[in-house]
């Protein structure tokens, strides 16, 4: 499937602003089943410099700045990608995937074989996932056990976020804590994503952060899916000896080809879609509009 | 064992540690030791107590100060100093040399591969935790490539001698290390305290060491040059070495400069100056890692610059260390570096290390848990006193919570053994005693190798109990002298060719925030001691009243109190009605006991002072140590004025008298200490521009309205006596006090130094010296304002200025529309002049607000 995605963020600010540097994450990565095929990014007004590079993650950052007066700042991109998810999601439900169980998974995660020395490092403490408490282990062990598969019990995990968490946007901001979004179970797609890292966490398994897009137009007969007209995020749980699988536990699915990713990292921090520090005075509105086409 | 030494002075020195610097394994003393105690003999025990007073002195004196955060004391600790110094002979120093060089090139490879290809984890040498779970692994600056050889330029390591006589690496420091500098000054200090002891010793000077130092930070720029730009990055006066930052940047001769000062365009990072912006090519960076790039690290960091990391990825700064250096401020590591040293150098460690247990292993985690009373537990990634802990200290309670925090999270932890370290010789107020002492070495980059510093700082515990040393708990330092048997034959030539070009370049360079301060340090100077001349007029005026809480009757007073209130701008005070509450008049002494003492309140005297000092100390590396000293003397007057509770109107006076005197005398040592190019000329603009505003305002508010004859003949006496003019004024015009006359005097004579029209002739001389003034045709809109100002003043008649329209009239119109639009012009030229040179008023914002728990 080929898509079309504009993404449009606008900032308006209420006093003029001198100058700004900013750093973006608004290309789509590479990733399995998912091609970009063409990519454009425009700035308005025109930065003095741009500069793209690839981050610790293997994540595409742009960081530019504006050297001029301004009070609007507007950064749209223009991605086509090409996503063809159908033999990756399959492969979830093989039994190389379905048979780790925990114990398998702590076993393995043990060792230093190079993919595992490379996923272990999300299980780790981040940034906005940082003090894991009692309440989120206890609703983690829940669905892991050690002898029950990993898969499936990710895929409760999600389940059951999607059932006992609603979605309330405007309730939480980036920067309330996971305990608070676990104590008052609600929240917005990015909430959903780092409690379910912590949970994952919290028994000692690999968990990161997947940031991207979401094709809202219903399939005839179907429901429309939640997230509309905007980024998107959900999470990735790694079973060592088979690799990452994504969850969206805001849509109580398996990522296909409606997902569109963008960037990974181990929360929110990691892969902000853009972010700036602004010289001025005033105070900035922003606006942000998504829209995904697909062509064929 | 008890020991006790043989010379005189050391009958009394008595170690019951057997682990002391004196002596050998035999129990001798050792040699040099003895050498040195031998000049001590001669001394005796006066002498050598009366050089520990020259110390003190001579560290007072030149200001040298430490801060403690959140100290009852209050900022600015004066540096203590012991008199011995800690001696080791150079055969041993050179062996600890080898080790450290060792040492910083393996942390330098270690932070090289973390940064890097990561071989480290990948071969297994260390556990991944150990870098990607310390807070301070910047994924920010992974792949990052550097102009420098070594990326590790500055290596500090804390050194203490164990049982088996070795020296032991206690602690590594390489995010910002401190100390260099109170190296220097404790060395400068000794080597002038003890002179006889110094040359007699043969100590190894560090002059070498500090040319290395300054060719190593050359060497760092990015594009070759012979005079690279170099700045030190100091996160400002609050940070507990702030001295060191100013004394490193006046003895290198690099402007000290803070985050505002800085700016990234173009891809290159810059400083504001006065001139416009300058490219920059070095930052010695004395501010923390995460705080330095608000853009790409702490978002709510106001020490840093953003874009900074950027700049570094382009090669078009080198920032001294790297940022993310403190990755490798890693306990985590010390088990594994015999690991890491047979890995990239198929070496053994040369220095010892503590014996440390990681406890992200299970074996080793069970070990700490069991052992816990027993250990010294640290987090990987925070080596300041509070996070470590003393498992003796701990109550069953603490102990507990320490350990489940392990268990939450056991790579984060080491703990290590708890080892008792040597003592060295210390005067205490009666005699020589031993202490634990720590050394803090230093090593730098040079090309391909590393140096270090012959000496260091010695830290000393705080009394013969403490076993923890550090300068935030109210220790000692020492100086710290490696010695040789003969003579050395070394450079004297302590000045080199001053290759910075930056720091002599004069005023166009000064850095904007330098320049701002020197303004207000100007305005702030100008206003204490204006309103401190008024306040004290008034305050000898109410000493007259008998009861205090008369009300002032007279409308001479009734006119002074509004005009202190006018003065400094404490409405609603005597000028206005309150809002609530009673009117000032009611009670005038308290209201001006608040206009005097209150230092919460915008306008008081004692907040102006605060104002003064804080502007003060973040130009302190600009002032001369008499001037230092004046300025310590103002602040211990005001310190006892407000401890005193209720002092009497005669004390109050007596503080004015003496506040006055001292701030005279400071204001004239200004004036000869530092150059107009160092930034002087904004000092004077700043004085003069206040002494401007608040003549006006004073002639204003005591002149404006007409009063009885008697009233007005009063308070232009009182005019003139706050002014400092009424011997002036019988000297010119030898006649009864005329309005007319004193208008001509105070506002509009030419020659004489207090009248404004003097003030704003200076003001509009000095102004169009700054860099943007223009002499040609179209002058700068602060040029207008002023000299609008003067030919408004040069045009007026005092005739004039003093008549009424008609008798019934009580406001002088002409006068007060003069001054009323004096003042405006004056305004405007403090907000154009600081439009113009002081452009880091732009707040730095985020486009988010996050709250970030690093």
């Amino acid at each position: 499937m080929v898509f079309n995605v504009t993404h449009i963020t606008t900032y308006k600010y209420n006093a003029p602003v001198n100058y700004c540097h900013n750093i973006a994450t608004l290309r789509p990565r590479n990733s399995d089943g998912q091609e970009l095929l063409d990519y454009k990014i425009q700035i308005n007004p025109k930065p003095a410099e741009i500069t793209e590079r690839v981050d610790f993650f293997g994540n595409y950052i742009t960081r530019f700045s504006i050297q001029t007066q301004h009070d609007t700042l507007k950064v749209t991109t223009k991605s086509k990608i090409v996503r063809d998810y159908g033999a990756k999601y399959d492969s979830f439900f093989s039994d190389a995937c379905k048979r780790v169980t925990m114990n398998d998974a702590l076993y393995v995660l043990k060792g230093n074989d190079p993919a595992v020395i490379e996923a272990k490092q999300f299980i780790l403490e981040s940034i906005f996932i940082r003090k894991i408490d009692k309440s989120i282990k206890e609703y983690a062990e829940r669905s892991f056990r050690g002898d029950r598969s990993v898969f499936d019990a990710a895929y409760e995990l999600m389940q059951r976020i999607y059932t006992d968490f609603d979605f309330v946007s405007g309730f939480t901001s980036i920067s309330t804590p996971i305990e608070e979004v676990m104590k008052e179970k609600k929240g917005v797609c990015q909430d959903f994503a780092q409690i379910a890292i912590a949970c994952i966490r919290s028994v000692g398994l690999p968990a990161r952060y997947v940031s991207g897009y979401i094709e809202t137009l219903p399939p005839p007969g179907k429901e429309k899916l939640v997230g509309a007209d905007a980024s998107h995020a959900w999470f990735s749980i790694f079973i060592p000896g088979f690799g990452w699988v994504d969850f969206d536990p805001t849509n109580n699915q398996i990522p296909k080809n409606q997902h569109i990713v963008v960037g990974w990292g181990r929360d929110y921090y990691d892969v902000p879609p853009l972010k700036g520090v602004v010289y001025g005075s005033g105070k900035s509105k922003l606006k942000v509009s998504v829209d995904i086409a697909r062509i064929d | 064992m008890p020991t006790t030494t043989k010379t005189s002075w050391l009958n009394s020195y008595t170690t019951k540690f057997g682990n002391d610097e004196l002596f050998n394994s035999n129990n001798d003393v050792k040699g040099y030791w003895k050498k040195l105690f031998t000049s001590f003999d001669k001394l005796g025990e006066s002498g050598l107590k009366g050089r520990q007073k020259d110390i003190d002195w001579l560290l007072l004196e030149n200001g040298v100060t430490y801060n403690v955060y959140n100290d009852p004391k209050g900022m600015h600790r004066p540096w203590n100093l012991n008199v011995v110094p800690l001696v080791m002979h150079r055969s041993e120093w050179e062996n600890v040399e080898e080790g450290l060089k060792q040492r910083a090139e393996l942390l330098n490879l270690v932070l090289k591969d973390a940064y890097g290809e990561r071989r480290l984890i990948k071969d297994g040498v260390i556990p991944h935790e150990v870098i990607y779970g310390h807070r301070g692994f910047l994924r920010q600056c992974s792949g990052i490539e550097y102009t420098t050889d070594k990326l590790l330029s500055i290596y500090s390591a804390d050194l203490a001698r164990g049982n088996d006589g070795r020296l032991w690496v206690v602690n590594d420091r390489t995010e910002a290390p401190s100390g260099m500098g109170y190296a220097l000054e404790n060395r400068s200090t000794t080597s002038r305290i003890l002179p006889e002891m110094y040359t007699r010793m043969n100590v190894k000077r560090l002059s070498n060491f500090f040319k290395e130092f300054h060719q190593m930070l050359i060497d760092a720029s990015p594009s070759k040059k012979d005079n690279p730009n170099i700045v030190i990055l100091t996160p400002g006066s609050h940070n507990e070495t702030y001295f060191e930052h100013a004394y490193m940047a006046s003895f290198l001769g690099y402007p000290l400069v803070q985050g505002n000062d800085l700016v990234v365009r173009d891809g290159f990072l810059w400083m504001k100056s006065l001139q416009g912006l300058k490219r920059i090519d070095v930052v010695l960076r004395r501010v923390d890692d995460a705080f330095s790039d608000p853009l790409e690290l702490r978002e709510d960091s106001h020490l840093g610059v953003a874009g900074l990391l950027d700049v570094v990825r382009r090669k078009n700064i080198s920032v001294i260390n790297p940022v993310g250096s403190g990755v490798i401020e890693n306990p985590g590591l010390i088990p594994f570096m015999p690991a890491i040293a047979k890995y990239f150098l198929n070496e053994d460690l040369i220095l010892p290390q503590i014996a440390s247990w990681w406890c992200g292993q299970e074996k080793e985690k069970s070990y700490v848990l069991q052992n816990l009373s027993n250990l010294v537990v640290k987090r990987i990634d925070r080596t300041n006193r509070e996070s470590i802990y003393f498992g003796k200290f701990l109550t069953p309670n603490e102990l507990e919570s320490l350990k489940q925090q392990i268990i939450e999270r056991p790579y984060r932890f080491v703990a290590q053994e708890q080892i008792n370290f040597s003592t060295a010789p210390n005067l205490t107020q009666d005699a020589l005693e031993p202490r634990n002492v720590v050394t803090r070495a230093f090593v730098i980059a040079n090309g391909d190798h590393y140096g270090v510093m012959p000496g260091g700082l010695v830290r000393v515990a705080p009394d013969s109990k403490t076993v923890r040393v550090s300068n935030q708990r109210g220790g000692t330092s020492k100086d710290f002298w490696v010695v040789e048997d003969h003579p050395i034959k070394e450079d004297k030539n302590k000045n080199w060719e001053q290759k910075s070009s930056i720091a002599i370049s004069g005023l166009d360079d000064l850095p904007s925030l330098t320049a701002e301060n020197l303004y207000w340090a100007g305005r702030y100077v100008g206003r204490t001691l204006v309103n401190a001349r008024f306040i004290r007029t008034v305050m000898r005026q109410m000493a007259m009243v008998q009861n205090r809480d008369e009300k002032p009757e007279a409308v001479k007073l009734q006119v002074l109190l509004k005009a202190v209130t006018h003065l400094t701008g404490t409405y609603p005070g005597f000028a206005e009605k309150p809002k609530e509450g009673p009117q000032a008049m009611e009670n005038p002494y308290d209201e001006m006991l608040s206009v005097i003492r209150d230092q919460d309140r915008v306008g008081s005297l004692a907040h102006t002072i605060g104002m003064f000092s804080n502007s003060y100390y973040s130009i302190r590396n600009l002032w001369s140590s008499d001037m230092w000293r004046v300025f310590e003397d103002i602040q211990k007057l005001w310190q006892a004025f407000q401890a005193d509770e209720n002092p009497s109107i005669l004390k109050i006076l007596k503080v004015l008298n003496q506040l006055i005197t001292r701030l005279i005398a400071f204001m004239g040592l200004i004036e000869e200490s530092i150059m107009v190019q160092q930034g002087l000329l904004l000092y004077f603009i700043g004085l003069q521009l206040e002494q401007s505003m608040l003549t006006i305002t004073k002639c204003r508010s005591l002149l404006a309205v007409k009063q009885e004859t008697q009233v007005e003949y009063d308070i232009l006496e009182y005019l003139l006596t706050s002014h400092e003019s009424l011997n002036i004024y019988r000297y010119s015009y030898r006649s009864y006090i005329q309005l007319e006359h004193v208008v001509d005097l105070v506002i509009l004579d030419v020659e004489y130094a207090r009248s404004l029209t003097f003030l704003i002739n200076r003001l509009q001389k000095d102004i169009s010296r700054l860099p943007h003034s223009r002499k040609d045709q179209q002058l700068t809109s602060y040029q207008k304002y002023v000299f609008s100002a003067y030919s408004k003043l040069r045009l007026a008649e005092s005739s004039k200025l003093c008549s009424l329209k008609s008798k019934d009239d009580v406001v002088r119109e002409e006068l007060d529309k003069l001054l009323g639009e004096l003042s405006e012009l004056l305004y405007k030229t403090s907000q154009s002049i600081t439009g113009t040179y002081f452009n880091h008023t732009d707040r730095q914002t985020q486009m988010f607000t996050q709250s970030f728990p690093f």
